[in-house]
Order: C-alpha cells, then structure tokens, then sequence
C-alpha cells in the first residue's frame, strides 16, 4: 500500500473523530480499517489525543477582563475621532498652517501629555512615549520646507510649549504592513511615529503598491496587486472620524455614509503603468481622483469617489482618459483629465465642493478650464508648480505611453486669469537630450514643501547618456528641487547603495526637501513566499557624504509600505 | 462602453442602530465568549498573561468592527477567527512565529518563560506536559486542533475561522494530529 494511499485514510480517521465524514467515506474507511493496523493504530492515537485535548483543564478568565475591555472601548472607540487624530483637534483651533507638521507634533504631545485633551494616553491602545516618539520630535538637521515653517512659529504659541521648535518631520505619518504566511496575509495600516495599528484591513489578494492618504486624514486611498493576474485593485478605506470643525462651514461639505473601518473597492485596473496609479485627493478630501483601464481593449478612463455620497462615479468615457491632478485652488475645484493620443491634451472639469458632483460624465469641460497641451498634470501641494509630460504617445497593450520625444516638463502652475497655460516651462531633467526615443513613462511625486520631488522607475528608450552610460536608469532614483535651476541631473540620482541589493523601488514619498521614503520590493522565492518590501528613510547627503539610511521596518518581516502622508495646503489656507 | 472595474459598498448592517443596541448586543458577546475565548488564546499563546491581553485586544476589536456581522456570518467564527489573527500578531511581536510556508521543516517554537502567577494554576501536570506539546506544533496546526478538539468545530467553521476550505481543513487537521502525535509521545502521552 502506498504512502499516499495512508495519507488518505488518515485524513478519513481525522474527520471521522469529529463525525465529520459521508457515509460513502465511512463505509470506505471501515472496510479499510479491517485490514490495515496501521491505520487502525492511527485511529485509536488519535482518539486518544482528542480525548485528551478536550480533557484540557478550563482556566477561569481574569476576574478585571471585562473592566480592561470596557476601559478599551471608552478609550479608542466611543471618543469621536481617534487617538492618533485627536492632536489634531487640539491644534484646528489655534489657526492652521499646521498640516505639514502635523505628525511631529502629535509625536510631542503624546510625549509630553496635554491638559487639553485629557484622552490622550488613556486606553490601552493609546501609544506610550517610545524612542520612536522621541526621535520623531527631534527637529530634522536642515532647514525645512517653505510650508513647514509658518506651522512652526504658530505651533511655538500653543499651550504645548515644547513644540516651538517643531520642523516637519522626515518620518511618514502612515504606512501599510502586510504581513503573515503566504496563505494567511494580513493588512493593516501603522502609525508611523509610533509604530501603533491604526486599521486593520481586509486582505487583499495582492501588496500595496501605491496610496494616498486624505487631506483630512479620513481616508486611505490605496492600490493593490491582484495576485498574479496582471490587474490592479484600488481601494478605499475609512480610517478615521471627521474631526468636528470650530467653523461650522468648514468643511463644506457632508459626512460620508461609510462609516471608519469600512474598505470599498473602487474597481479594478491593468497594472503596470505609473499612469494608472495615480491617486488624486481634491483639496478638502472631499473626492478622490483615479484612473481604471479595462483588459482587453475595454478603453481607459477617469473615476472619482465622492465621500460624501460613498459612491465612484465614471467621469470620463472617452476610454483613452486618465485623472491628473487637482487645480490649484483659485480655479476652483477643478480636475485635470488627460486625454492620450498623438497631442495629449488636459482638460479642467469642475466639481462643486459643497454638494453635488461633476455635471454628466463625458461632457465637454467647462470652458473656464480650458485645454492645455499636456498630458496628466502633477501640482504641487501648495499649487505653485506643475510636473507634467509631453510627446507622442501611443498604446502598448492596453496602457498608453509615450513613444515618441516623451518628457516630464516643469512649470509654474497657472492662474486664474490664464487657466490654460503652464508659464516658465523647462524640462525636468535638465542635461538629458530629448530625441524621438526618449522616456515612456516614470514615477513621479512632490514633497510636502511642493520644492522637492522625486522621480524613479524612468523607463528610457533613447541611447543611454551619462558618465557611465547607463542614465537615465529605471532603478535609481531621481531627487530634485524645482527651485534647483540645473533641473534633475545624474547627479541627482540618490545612493545606488541606498537601495537594498536585488530590491526594486515600489514607491517613493518626499517627506521634506533631503528625506525620502521609500518601500523597496525584495525578490521572493515564488507564490509560497509572502511578498516583502523594506520600508526605509534615506536623509539625502551631496558631494562624497554618503547618504543616510534609516530601517523603518524590515523586510524579513513582512511587506511594508507604502507610507502616506499628509502633504495637503487646505488646512493650511486662511 | 464597458465601464471597468467595479464599484462595490458593504451593505451597512447597523449604521442606524441605536447605541443601547449595540452596547447590548456587545454585553452578550462578551459574556458567551469570553471564557472560552480566553482558554482558546491560553492554549494558542501558553501564557495566562498574554491571554487575557490578546482577550482583552480581541473584544476591543470586535467590539470596533461589531457592524461588520452579518447575517452570514457566524459570530462565533468571527470571534474566533479576530482572536486568532490577534494572538498570531501577540507571538509575530514576540518572534514565536516565522512567516513560512506550511511544508516547511518543523520550527520550534521559543515558549515564554516568564512564570506569571497563575502560571502554577496552568502548571498541573497533565496540562503542562499537553501545553509544552502544543507549543512545539506549527502555529497554524495549533490553532486548527485546537479549534477542532478544544472548541469542537466543525470542518466549515474552522474553514471559516482560519480562511481556508473545507478540504484544506481536513489536511491540515490530519497532519496537525500527526504532529501533535509525535509531540506528546515525546512528552510520554501517546504511542
């Protein structure tokens, strides 16, 4: 008899200690049981071993676990607005200019306490002060960006009086952990200073590649892998309260039906485009902005999510349409879709902030918002500046890239005057000679003080140019200023040795003008290996100084990463 | 033209319930369940203070996530399996568990060894001799034997607990029983 065959019969005898077998399968294992010992062996130790297990003696649960639980929920879940926003609350009343700060602070308070706000810290899931919190309050070495400083000098008024010396902080405000067996994966969302579970999220089938977090700090807008389909899937999830506003029109707009907690996935897409991982808040995180392109020839085209109706609504139909990015403020709330072809072109569609959506999906834009000859404009968080491409593009598959004289161009970002026209324009990378062969796509991201920005996963088709012949490179990593005249150069490009050996660049965050964040995949063995990806700080050093590397969380434990932060301006305009 | 993707919301199931309701229906929660939460998590962790933490986690998060019951949904497999998920994170945070794959060579895990005072209690020695048995297995076998000879769930429940199928229940609780047979013969409990 073989082994397998053995292997059978004992999976019978184990279902069958819990009356768990068909009659077909019982009449099969007894008349085996008759001429097989070893298997009748097997039965009586297993037998033997479940009458012991349930012989385990019952051990009365702590007399105080129901005043632990309850100190628990008073503590997290009846409070309206969770611990991790609730610093928040306390500073929305001094005046705002305090977004970009937003997470050293909280580090601060929670170190030091507050009499404002007597919750904090209490609860069993109230973080305690931890090195973490002491190195994420520790002011960064440089100068900050523009935006951070207005928050530091208000911040030096609060009763807090330790956050005077406040900069922004070069740590993420969030990341995603996605760990556990192969088989039995688990997401959830950290908070970055503290290292605490913020949201514990369905799984989903793939990693986290790319996300967004909220300008309000309500929602996390993400977008996963889809196991080894090819597709992507973007999701939403609710991961805190609204916090109550001292100005009762702001913001203008309705709570969200979905209550904290709730994920809503908001369609499924081709991978492998950076196009189509864009994720774009508006200003207030009142919609979401997102692109989905169908296999098979289905057409691509632009959806937004209003929070306020819990519902995605298809705004383009055009089905060569991606979202750009958000208009600056001045025009309104105004999104910019792009549509490829030979002359890509961007259009402005207008959204009404305090209630309703866009008017019909597809229709012409509103002819204040007129067209630009661009294709999927990035602003910048203050709205000052733009990153965009121009070129020819074409399909390959079902993604457009651009296949001829295809570059990312910097400009200043338009006004309200002359929507339609990007002024000082100049190329991104400054010493890369534009050909017809030139990039097909690249990652792009601002920072939180809208001067920095990164670039990376540059696909490059042109005759390679650079020192050693190999730039622009899709695995290094491109870190500029736009008020850098030189543009990007190769000199630009971060340490190679800052990325782990064999690992590729997921997805990259600015968090102030010399910190970067970045979520590195490291291979894996095959599909009985749970996907992992190192999450780490790089401080930016020029000339020979090596930059600094800084693990967040390790690989070996899990895929870690994305981070999100916030690099909104809303909450800090007037 | 196709509209792609998907848009897809959970139908909300107690978005307009009163608190009263919820608060109650969270009190009969806990009293039904706790103890036997409490004992499931002692076996699963081996230590009388880590289980009543990860208890404690566990209704905290279920009390949190109470909306998301549905009809289709066994409580008690909801509970069980927040419990599980929860006391997997206590021992991934301890390094008692390695991510791996089920085929892989058996690892031993490293047993707290702080005694805690009702650690004694814990310590008869029937109880001590199966505990360090069960602590030598896989956490996912654990788990699964002691879902089926502990709580005495069915296949289907237990599928519904760790998130697999009915069939990979059924191998896996057999090759659990086969390592929980060598275990205790090692601890001279069984042939």
């Amino acid at each position: 008899m073989s082994m397998n065959r053995h292997q059978h019969f004992e999976e019978l005898i184990s279902a069958s200690l819990a009356d768990d077998l068909s009659d077909a399968e019982r009449a099969q294992l007894d008349a085996h049981l008759d001429g097989c010992a070893a298997c009748r062996a097997t039965l009586a130790s297993f037998a033997e071993q479940r009458r012991i297990m349930a012989g385990l003696r019952h051990v009365a649960a702590p007399r105080d676990l129901g005043a632990r639980v309850r100190a628990g929920v008073e503590g997290g879940a009846f409070a309206p607005v969770p611990w991790w926003r609730r610093p928040a609350v306390m500073f929305g009343g001094l005046g705002g200019g305090l977004a970009a700060v937003a997470g050293a602070l909280l580090a601060i308070v929670l170190l030091n306490g507050s009499p404002e706000d007597p919750n904090v810290g209490l609860g069993s899931i109230s973080p305690a002060p931890s090195t973490s919190l002491t190195a994420s309050s520790t002011p960064a070495a440089e100068s900050p960006g523009p935006s951070a400083t207005p928050g530091a000098s208000e911040a030096a008024a609060s009763p807090s009086a330790s956050a005077a010396s406040v900069e922004a902080s070069p740590e993420p405000d969030l990341y995603f952990a996605y760990t556990g067996a192969f088989d039995n994966l688990a997401l959830s969302v950290v908070h970055g200073p503290t290292g605490e579970t913020i949201a514990e999220i369905e799984a989903p089938l793939g990693p986290p590649i790319a996300a967004e977090l909220s300008p309000d700090g309500q929602w996390l807008a993400y977008v996963t892998e889809l196991g080894q389909s090819g597709l992507n899937e973007v999701h939403l999830t609710r991961i805190a309260a609204r916090i109550p506003a001292d100005d009762p029109a702001d913001p203008p707009f309705a709570d969200s039906p979905i209550e904290v907690g709730r994920t809503v996935s908001l369609g499924r897409s081709v991978a492998g485009s950076p196009f189509l991982e864009r994720l774009a808040w508006s200003r207030r995180g009142h919609y979401l902005a997102y692109t989905l392109a169908a296999p098979e020839g289905g057409g691509t085209d632009a959806w937004v999510f209003d929070v306020t109706v819990g519902e995605a609504q298809q705004v383009t139909n055009f089905g060569d349409a991606y979202a750009g990015s958000w208009m600056p403020e001045s025009l309104g709330t105004s999104l910019w879709l792009s549509r490829a072809g030979e002359q890509p072109v961007s259009y402005g569609l207008q959204f009404n902030d305090s209630g309703g959506g866009p008017s019909e999906p597809g229709d012409e834009v509103n002819g204040s918002t007129a067209a630009v000859n661009a294709f999927q404009p990035l602003l910048s968080p203050d709205g000052s500046r733009v990153i965009y491409w121009k070129g020819v593009m074409g399909q390959a598959g079902d993604v457009w890239t651009f296949i001829e004289g295809g570059a990312p161009y910097l400009a200043d970002a338009p006004v309200d005057d002359n929507p339609s026209e990007f002024t000082n324009e100049r190329p991104l990378f400054g010493d890369v000679t534009i050909d017809r062969d030139a990039f097909t796509s690249a990652s792009i991201v601002w920072g939180a003080d809208s001067d920095a920005y990164a670039v990376w996963n540059a696909q490059w088709t042109g005759i390679p140019q650079g020192a050693n012949g190999e730039y622009p490179s899709p695995r290094r990593v491109y870190f500029g200023h736009a008020s850098d005249s030189r543009g990007l150069t190769e000199d630009h490009a971060i340490d190679e040795a800052d990325i782990p050996e064999g690992s590729s660049v997921v997805d990259v965050k600015v968090t102030t003008g010399r910190h970067l964040v970045i979520t590195a995949l490291r291979p894996v063995g095959g599909v009985m290996e749970a996907p992992a990806a190192d999450l780490f700080i790089v401080t930016r050093n020029t000339g020979r100084v090596a930059d600094d590397v800084t693990p967040v969380r390790s690989a070996d434990d899990g895929w870690f990463g994305p981070a999100a932060y916030d690099a909104s301006s809303e909450l800090s305009a007037p | 033209m196709v509209v792609p993707g998907r848009v897809m919301w959970g139908e909300p199931t107690m978005t307009d319930r009163a608190a009263h309701a919820r608060e109650a229906e969270f009190a009969h929660l806990f009293e039904e369940f706790s103890s036997p939460i409490y004992n499931y998590v002692l076996r699963m962790v081996g230590d009388p203070d880590r289980a009543a933490d990860v208890t404690q986690d566990t209704f905290i998060k279920a009390y949190r996530k109470l909306d998301t019951v549905t009809e289709a949904t066994s409580t008690r497999s909801w509970l069980y399996r927040i419990a599980t998920n929860t006391a997997i994170d206590d021992m991934r945070r301890r390094r008692m568990v390695s991510v791996m794959p089920d085929d892989s060579p058996v690892f031993t895990n490293r047993a707290d060894d702080r005694p805690g005072p009702e650690a004694q209690v814990l310590a008869s020695t029937l109880d001590d001799r199966v505990q360090r048995a069960l602590m030598t297995l896989r956490p996912n076998h654990r788990q699964c034997l002691l879902l089926s000879d502990l709580e005495d769930m069915s296949a289907q429940h237990i599928g519904e607990v760790m998130g697999l199928s009915y069939a990979a229940v059924r191998t896996l609780l057999c090759r659990a029983r086969g390592e929980m047979r060598r275990a205790l013969a090692a601890e001279g409990l069984a042939r």
